[in-house]
């Protein structure tokens, strides 16, 4: 080859190199952007923003938020619309919050600062919200959040509004109930495992339990493991369970694998004790089609909401247009989330993202959308922006299907103990 | 005693986990000792492995054994072409370093679009094969060996060994070697130093995809699984001797049982540290890693 034709080669190697990933780049954005960007948005709209993982670990359940939003958001724009801005309809911005606190935070950063949103709902995961609620209040934006974590509404910020029981407040409900039912079967629990992850809801969750609430039960911690996302594999966890034989075990996990990971352990070393998760994921279809509804069966999960009695209807609804086996807690805190911001936009009589925040404070719901899907069934805000009297649920699978086995007077089945 | 049967427990362990990390860690050591291109789009096809092992069980009810082995001529073929696409076109130039760059940058953008792609179109929702041999032990004494495990570390061990074979005993292989060691001295010797690269780069996907099967049939499947794997597989291959296959077979056998007996005296949370304080360390002792050729100095 000659010199020159070399140096041509060379240039065209790294122009080719140039264009590919230049076209590669257009491209993966061009086709998120156009998988996830809202549809349409006429000039009278007002926009609420969802900013949630779509792309990356966690995306799974991003879509799912995604779905209770846009049921919410036909619901609402079928019926009139906000009628106190003359029926304006609402706009889904959504935004991919990916799979790191810093990527989530400059989604926000970027739709916040470029989109005249009214509100806005996200981002699942604690560790994110944490994040991007610090941009909401310094933008004066009012942020509706599902995440459990204590933190997020300890801040002292003014716009943040968590319409989900904080983590501390699932634990202590949770191991009340366990406690209870372990007695009605006869049984005393003298022993837990913490096992879970270091994000900010399984933190939150597992933290409350070994520093004050299962001393204050007189339970023991024979094990305490934790990892950061991803796990590499679950024997260790199963060897310690083992040898520790706890009485109960908690568990906190939000990356989809390592909680089959787990499962999967668990039964393979034949362990046998009750496992009281944390979160939504617990409880996700996913587990029928990853380990079989024999490794999840009996198992118990904390969440902010679970079909209730009552929700049928909306259920059946639901199903039927997404084609999900069935609803749990992130679509169904999405749904309400937009409900809740519709009500305050009626009563603040204006799209003012301020104004919203005010009538959000002073929202004081019994009776809508929003506040049936929620329980108690009730949507009024705290100074610090936390829900009022929000009560976890506590779903366990049975027979394949993740039901409501707690609180009694919403439950749709009975919690069933784990030992024979 | 206890403290034993633990010890054995753990390192039975992380030999299992070992050997799957040693078969997907050999594919990216060929691709880079032979190109060396450093292959970032790795991880992604050992992804795509799983999800078309997964559809072979799924829709053909072929076992995940079978399904991962299938799988390899057909990645293979797509390593053919992803080379005769992409790669080739970046080596037509003389200066390695430039050549380097557009390989890193190519390889890491067809990452990102496998990906993104399979998240499109796959949809986030995570996937697995419930087999009864991903949660049934063997049980041999007080030791639990998980089937699944051993069958993929079987598997892995075996695939290691034909490839080792293949590069040492036949003359295809040998020519591999030669167009690695010195490509000019190659070509005047009459190999197709091109074709070479062709075939060790589709070696090096169908590994890459058989590997994938093998993790299905104990892990579940979704579009980003990769990137916890490809981590682990530029550890191995560093910590083997960038371009040894010999040394990134042991590097993803030593990761393995690194992170399972560092548990017997660490908590889980330190597991990944001490992967990479094994890493820090041979680099410290041993800078071209534990089988790391020399490199010709020009």
């Amino acid at each position: 080859m000659k010199k020159g034709s070399r140096r041509r080669c060379r240039v065209n190697g790294l122009r080719f190199a140039t264009i590919v990933v230049a076209l590669l780049t257009i491209g993966t954005s061009l086709l998120v952007s156009l998988a996830y960007l809202p549809s349409s948005s006429a000039a009278a709209d007002v926009k609420i923003a969802l900013i949630v993982p779509l792309s990356g670990r966690y995306a799974r359940q991003g879509q799912l938020k995604k779905m209770g939003a846009e049921m919410a958001i036909d619901e609402i724009n079928a019926s009139g619309g906000v009628k106190a801005l003359g029926g304006a309809n609402i706009a889904l911005v959504t935004a991919d919050a990916g799979d790191t606190v810093e990527k989530a935070v400059s989604a926000a950063q970027r739709v916040l600062t470029r989109e005249k949103v009214v509100a806005g709902i996200g981002a699942w995961l604690s560790s994110f919200t944490l994040g991007i609620t610090e941009v909401s209040e310094r933008l004066h934006i009012p942020w509706v959040t599902l995440s459990y974590a204590d933190p997020i509404t300890e801040r002292g910020y003014r716009y943040v509004f968590q319409s989900s029981p904080v983590a501390g407040i699932q634990a202590t409900r949770a191991l009340d109930l366990v406690v209870d039912l372990a007695k009605a079967n006869g049984r005393t629990l003298k022993t837990a495992a913490l096992v879970g992850d270091t994000t900010a809801t399984s933190v939150a969750f597992l933290r409350p339990l070994k520093d004050k609430l299962l001393p204050a039960k007189g339970i023991s911690v024979v094990v305490d493991e934790s990892w950061s996302p991803p796990l590499a594999d679950a024997t260790p966890i199963a060897q310690k369970l083992r040898s520790a034989k706890p009485d109960i075990v908690f568990y906190g996990g939000i990356n989809f694998p390592d909680s089959a990971l787990f499962l999967q352990k668990v039964k393979e070393f034949g362990l046998a004790m009750p496992i009281v998760g944390v979160g939504a994921q617990m409880v996700s279809p996913e587990f029928l089609d990853v380990v079989g509804k024999d490794l999840v069966n009996n198992v118990m999960a904390a969440v902010a909401s679970h079909p209730i009695r009552g929700q049928e209807a909306l259920i059946e609804k639901f199903k039927k247009r997404t084609g999900e086996k069935f609803m749990t807690q992130d679509p169904l805190s999405t749904y309400a989330n937009v409900w809740i911001i519709k009500e305050a936009l009626e009563r603040a009589r204006s799209a003012d993202p301020t104004a919203v925040r005010d009538a959000l404070a002073a929202l004081d719901l019994t009776s809508g959308p929003a506040a049936s899907s929620l329980a108690p069934g009730r949507i009024r805000f705290d100074e610090r922006g936390r829900r009022v009297g929000a009560t976890p649920i506590i779903a366990q699978w049975q027979g394949g299907e993740p039901v409501t086995v707690f609180p009694a007077e919403l439950a749709t089945h009975k919690p069933a103990w784990p030992w024979h | 005693m206890i403290f034993f049967t633990e010890a054995v427990q753990y390192l039975i362990t992380g030999l299992l986990v070992g050997g799957v990390y040693a078969l997907m860690s050999i594919g990216l050591a060929l691709i880079f000792g032979v190109m060396r291109v450093m292959n970032f789009a790795q991880g992604d096809f050992l992804m795509l492995g799983m999800y078309v092992t997964y559809y072979f069980a799924a829709a053909g009810g072929v076992d995940p054994l079978l399904g991962s082995l299938l799988a390899a001529p057909l990645f293979f073929l797509v390593g053919v072409v992803v080379y005769r696409t992409l790669l080739v076109r970046l080596r037509k130039g003389r200066d390695p370093q430039r050549e380097m760059d557009a390989q890193l940058i190519v390889t890491l953008g067809l990452s990102l679009l496998i990906s993104n792609a399979a998240l499109m179109t796959l949809s986030p929702t995570p996937r697995g094969l419930p087999s009864s041999y991903a949660t049934t032990p063997f049980l041999v004494g007080p030791l639990l060996i998980n089937q699944a495990r051993s069958y993929a570390f079987l598997l892995a061990i075996i695939l290691s060994v034909l490839v080792y074979a293949f590069l040492t005993r036949t003359d295809l292989g040998k020519a591999i070697r030669a167009a690695t060691d010195d490509a000019e001295a190659a070509a005047y010797q009459g190999i197709n130093v091109s074709r070479m690269h062709q075939v060790a780069f589709g070696i090096g996907i169908a590994l890459a995809g058989t590997a994938g099967g093998l993790v299905a049939t104990y892990h579940p499947i979704t579009p980003t699984v990769g990137m916890d794997f490809i981590v682990l597989m530029f550890v191995a291959v560093v910590l083997g001797g960038l371009g040894s296959v010999f040394g990134a077979f042991l590097g993803g056998l030593l990761i393995g049982v690194v992170q399972s007996l560092t548990l017997l005296f660490f908590p889980l949370q330190l597991q990944n540290i001490a992967i990479f304080a094994v890493l820090l360390l041979t680099l410290y002792l041993k800078p071209r890693g534990l089988f790391g050729q020399r490199v010709r100095e020009v």
